[in-house]
């Protein structure tokens, strides 16, 4: 009788001992994350907005206050780099620094951290004090598929997601050698790999997140998908199936915070929201500022930098109204980087004037103020004339549309009725042949079918039959701005000059 | 790809951002004049946001 009741003891004893090694004790988890920054470091205004937000000295103030509260992960999903001269002007070096010393966790690369080419990223990945994650790149030295962090006794996986789309986003030469695995079966396989290895899954994607949503429906077992690429401002969670998603917005205009309560690797409790960035000169941390103003005493100093010598006044201003030295000027290089037959420029982007002397990059900034890049698209004949019929149509010439070209040779006379002004092209010295296909270069504004182009438009959603893609689109986007490539030849050439040729000839 | 921008479909190229499909639409100025543009969840997106085949987007007029 005495052994029977020690055996049952034991079993309850057993029973008692085991409930309490498997049922760990609750972990809470913060979360913190940026996305989009696109090297934003300085507080900054945005269209139709008076206010100025953002600032990342700022930003890392509230990181550093919120990381004293509960243990932390600080992440970046991705397009960190690029996207401002003061991250520009550097290839991404001054954004690095930054993330390195508000001691980043992991980072996703996002499409636009190609931009500056493959040499220089694998630089800025070894600059790095922090992974760069993509699980679905292959090829690519130094980026890693996912990192397991190990956090307040918990491990955490974190895989990096990028977009697809970047082959196609960016100058070819910037992606040549590596191959893009389709995002979804990247992550499905590998989850299978870590979800036993941790206690947590964490996406850090730059899909966007449309996309995001459809990978949680699609892929079981990931906990939290921490997005970027679609510039998205998701102020609450959002949770699709068993994954929570969240989005930062853009620019560090918000710092994202995610609190978990985790226990036997689930989430238990979630609160999430986006704290709003403000300068605020009693909420800053000291040593990122000092960071940030440094490198925008270099950047003032590269924008000041005597870059060549104007030998005649480089007239813009009248670009509206008239073909100008330095309308043709920009269409000429343009023309001749990309090499294409023809290019042509809206005037209404030409906002100032160079005069005769030295030519400065802030001189460049005041001219081409937006940051368009080069598309290049293929036009018939019929094409050309209907982009020329709408460019020279404009009555009273404010609207913008006038074109500044290279490569071609307009007539027009403004009395005849629309659609029948233009009276004769050349492109180079040949007629213009109506049949006839030619490579044309424009900027991104005027392909969106800008100050009225809707020929562009048409042209731009002119498919392949076995295609989403358009068949007349030959480059949309090379990762390099306008204003950087007339920079570069400046810089190059020296002594500048150009005139005014006789390109867009008006008949009385 | 195609979106739709206040239930009008626009036919994009990829690469082409939320900025893009405004000025095709001709609505550009209109987030000079403080509207802005949100996504089929209600969430505000960023003139710089990537757009998605399918996606949907309605823009407007804020406070």
């Amino acid at each position: 009788m005495k052994q029977i009741l020690i055996f049952i003891l034991n079993i309850i004893f057993s029973i008692f001992v085991l409930q309490h090694v498997c049922s760990a004790q609750s972990v809470d988890l913060r979360i913190l994350y940026l996305n989009d920054f696109h090297g934003f470091a300085a507080p900054h205004q945005t269209a139709g907005n008076q206010e100025k937000l953002g600032g990342i000295a700022f930003l890392a103030a509230e990181a550093n206050r919120l990381r004293q509260d509960r243990p932390a992960l600080l992440l970046a999903a991705g397009d960190m780099l690029q996207g401002n001269p003061w991250a520009n002007l550097f290839e991404g070096k001054s954004t690095i620094e930054i993330m390195n010393r508000m001691e980043f966790s992991a980072m996703t690369t996002g499409n636009h951290e190609f931009d500056y080419g493959q040499d220089v990223l694998q630089k800025r990945i070894h600059d790095a004090r922090f992974p760069f994650l993509a699980a679905n790149i292959q090829g690519l030295t130094g980026i890693q598929s996912y990192v397991i962090k190990e956090i307040a006794g918990l491990k955490v996986a974190i895989i990096g997601l990028t977009t697809e789309d970047t082959p196609v986003t960016t100058h070819p030469k910037n992606v040549k050698g590596l191959k893009f695995l389709p995002a979804t079966e990247t992550a499905k396989r590998t989850i299978n790999e870590l979800r036993n290895q941790s206690d947590l899954v964490i996406v850090l994607s730059h899909l966007g997140l449309p996309a995001d949503v459809q990978l949680a429906k699609t892929v079981t077992g990931i906990d939290l998908i921490v997005g970027g690429h679609s510039h998205t401002r998701v102020e609450k969670p959002m949770k699709i199936e068993d994954t929570l998603i969240v989005q930062a917005w853009e620019h560090g205009k918000v710092l994202g915070v995610l609190d978990l309560t985790i226990q036997d690797k689930k989430i238990l409790h979630y609160d999430g929201r986006l704290s709003l960035i403000k300068p605020d000169k009693n909420k800053v941390a000291p040593l990122i500022l000092e960071i940030v103003n440094g490198y925008q005493k270099q950047t003032d100093a590269i924008l000041g930098e005597v870059m060549g010598i104007a030998l005649v006044d480089l007239q813009g201003k009248n670009s509206r109204f008239q073909e100008t030295n330095l309308g043709n000027l920009i269409a000429d290089i343009l023309r001749e980087e990309t090499k294409a037959d023809l290019a042509i420029l809206n005037g209404g982007g030409i906002r100032s004037d160079i005069l005769k002397g030295d030519i400065r990059m802030k001189d460049l900034f005041a001219v081409l103020p937006f940051t368009n890049h080069p598309v290049i698209l293929k036009v018939s004949g019929q094409d050309i004339k209907d982009i020329f019929e709408y460019g020279v149509s404009d009555p009273d010439q404010t609207g913008g549309r006038f074109p500044q070209v290279s490569g071609i040779t307009v007539s027009f006379n403004p009395a005849h009725p629309a659609g029948r002004k233009v009276t004769g092209i050349k492109i180079g010295n040949h007629d213009l042949l109506m049949d006839a296909y030619y490579t044309l270069v424009t900027n991104d504004f005027l392909a969106a079918g800008g100050d009225g182009y809707t020929i562009f438009k048409k042209i731009m959603e002119n498919k392949d039959k076995d295609s989403a893609q358009s068949s007349r689109v030959i480059l949309f986007d090379s990762g390099r701005d306008i204003r950087d490539m007339v920079s570069d030849y400046i810089k190059g050439e020296k002594m500048i000059s150009a005139k005014v040729e006789g390109r867009i000839q008006k008949e009385k | 790809m195609r979106i739709w921008l206040n239930e009008q479909p626009l036919d994009l190229i990829t690469g082409m951002k939320i900025r893009d499909a405004l000025i095709q639409a001709d609505l550009f100025q209109d987030i000079e004049k403080g509207s802005r543009v949100f996504d089929e969840w209600g969430n505000e997106v960023g003139l710089d946001g990537a757009l998605q085949d399918g996606c949907r987007y309605t823009l407007k007029k804020t406070d």
